[in-house]
């Protein structure tokens, strides 16, 4: 991948349109799957345009510059992964890290506006915490295996020992709830349940929507591209096309996932994540006593 | 080892014992609480509207003056522990860091007038307490274990620290309040002033990062 300027913005513009519209076909997929004809595959696209063009509103509760600054965060946060994961291919902590500010802008999104649907949003958010457990699990268990943390090197690793997700399927099964959480309409998806009307989102209208459209386009990309990079391995991700049909076909499952199933209650969503990550200790534990 | 794990190491600035490193992780890390303590500096607290029980209006919920004050103080002490904590590479000063965002986390609240609040804030004060046991033990059977509290030394030893690494896990758990040990935790986030309750959030899931590294790490 190019590390130059107009290489990343190349790769940026890349990520949020292929996000996007993988988003759109994800929503498309699951109103299918539930008997509707569902929105056009560029809806996503659409909406994401049409809010960048409308004013912003600020609520009379809300504290300022916290309001705005965790939208302008959150892009932040996903354009750094983008560029530390796809460009330079640096450490899978440092993805954590960024995973977990994510955290805290669904947190912040949530506080900052004043609105009890939005302070729900970012309880809940805090309570899903437990979906990070499972992450850290992984990022041990495949340093345990590779002996590296480096997405480079866990790339060399398979392309000399085959992909990781035959030989780490806990920690893969993990790293897909994980990205089944993220995505929208999920069972796991209680920080913007309809119960709380759109959750941390609910006061964020007009440029700030717009702006939070396009970073978890950039994020549902950079989740796709991790999983592929990390469990598949180089015999892919090297190649642009096959990348991109692997992240089609991972979109058609998940939509399966979230077309088919319940939005969970908090508790019970939690109690599921929390027995996931307790299934990816009991790997990492194994992988410790037996020597990766 | 350390390359593999924290990325590029840019190189150290060392205080006598006191060594910060400077790697891909840490600076990310440090830029980012530094970046979180300005914006809370910054940032006038949320109001809160609630419904009112048998009437029919809201009330508006402020944060005084002589409450923003403390909390402000204190959330800007828990950024400068959390910001120490990232760049740190002695597992002493990593656990007095840790043990000094909990004593922070605790200033946060502790201003706001409200008994579920306090009630929140005193059980997890208790399990924080608890918790510098397994946090400064196993830095002391890691010392006597190996002779050593650094980092890039700890990095270089053979001998297993499976069990002291356990302990300092369980440590952190408790001091940073995550599973099993959040409840009280998410009762704190319900206290009105978003940037203040936000700062002990982003506090306890960069040290929670940070301990991974490091457990990695030696």
């Amino acid at each position: 991948m190019d590390t130059s300027l107009i290489g990343t913005i190349n790769l940026t513009i890349h990520a949020f349109l292929v996000g996007s519209l993988l988003l759109g076909l994800h929503r498309k997929i699951m109103a299918r799957i539930q008997g509707r004809p569902g929105p056009p595959i560029i809806q996503y696209l659409l909406h994401t345009l049409k809010f960048y063009v409308k004013e912003i509103t600020f609520p009379i509760t809300a504290g300022n510059p916290l309001y705005m600054f965790v939208a302008l965060l959150d892009v932040a946060i996903w354009l750094s992964a983008l560029i530390i994961a796809v460009d330079f291919k640096s450490s899978l902590l440092i993805i954590i890290g960024i995973y977990v500010l994510q955290k805290i802008v669904e947190h912040g999104c949530g506080l900052s506006s004043g609105s009890p649907y939005g302070k729900l949003g970012g309880v809940r958010s805090v309570f899903s915490a437990a979906a990070e457990v499972p992450l850290f699990a992984v990022v041990a268990a495949v340093y345990l295996t590779t002996h590296s943390v480096l997405i480079s090197d866990v790339l060399k690793y398979q392309a000399v020992n085959g992909s990781l997700i035959f030989k780490m399927p806990i920690c893969a099964f993990a790293f897909f709830i994980l990205l089944v959480s993220k995505t929208p309409y999920s069972p796991f998806g209680i920080v913007k349940g309809k119960d709380i009307v759109s959750g941390y989102m609910t006061e964020h209208y007009g440029l700030l929507a717009s702006i939070i459209y396009i970073a978890e386009a950039i994020a549902y990309f950079v989740l796709l591209w991790l999983f592929i990079a990390v469990f598949i391995g180089p015999s892919i991700i090297n190649d642009p096309i096959s990348t991109l049909i692997a992240m089609v076909i991972m979109t058609i499952i998940l939509a399966f996932v979230s077309g088919l199933t319940p939005l969970l209650a908090p508790h019970h969503s939690v109690m599921l994540q929390m027995t996931i990550a307790g299934l990816v200790l009991c790997d990492v534990l194994y992988r410790l006593i037996v020597g990766g | 080892m350390i390359e593999t794990i924290s990325g590029f190491p840019f190189g150290i600035v060392p205080f006598g014992d006191i060594v910060f490193g400077f790697s891909e992780f840490s600076i990310i890390g440090f830029i980012t609480a530094i970046i979180f303590t300005i914006i809370v500096y910054l940032t006038k607290p949320e109001k809160q509207l609630e419904a009112e029980k048998f009437r029919i209006e809201d009330k508006l919920e402020v944060v005084t003056l002589k409450e923003l004050k403390i909390r402000r103080m204190m959330a800007i002490i828990c950024g400068i522990a959390t910001a120490g904590a990232m760049l740190t590479c002695d597992l002493f000063d990593f656990a007095l860091f840790l043990t000094l965002v909990g004593i922070a986390n605790i200033g946060i609240v502790s201003a706001v007038k409200k008994e579920w609040v306090l009630n929140a804030s005193y059980q997890y004060g208790l399990i924080a307490m608890i918790s510098t046991l397994p946090l400064f033990g196993s830095a002391g059977m890691i010392l006597a274990k190996t002779g050593t509290l650094s980092l890039f030394e700890l990095s270089k030893t053979q001998i297993s620290l499976l069990f002291e690494k356990i302990i300092f896990a369980a440590g952190m758990a408790g001091e940073t309040g995550i599973a099993p040990f959040y409840a009280a935790k998410a009762e704190m986030f319900r206290a009105p002033g978003s940037p203040y309750i936000l700062m002990i959030h982003l506090s306890s899931l960069l040290l929670i990062v940070r301990t991974v590294e490091i457990l990695l790490t030696i």
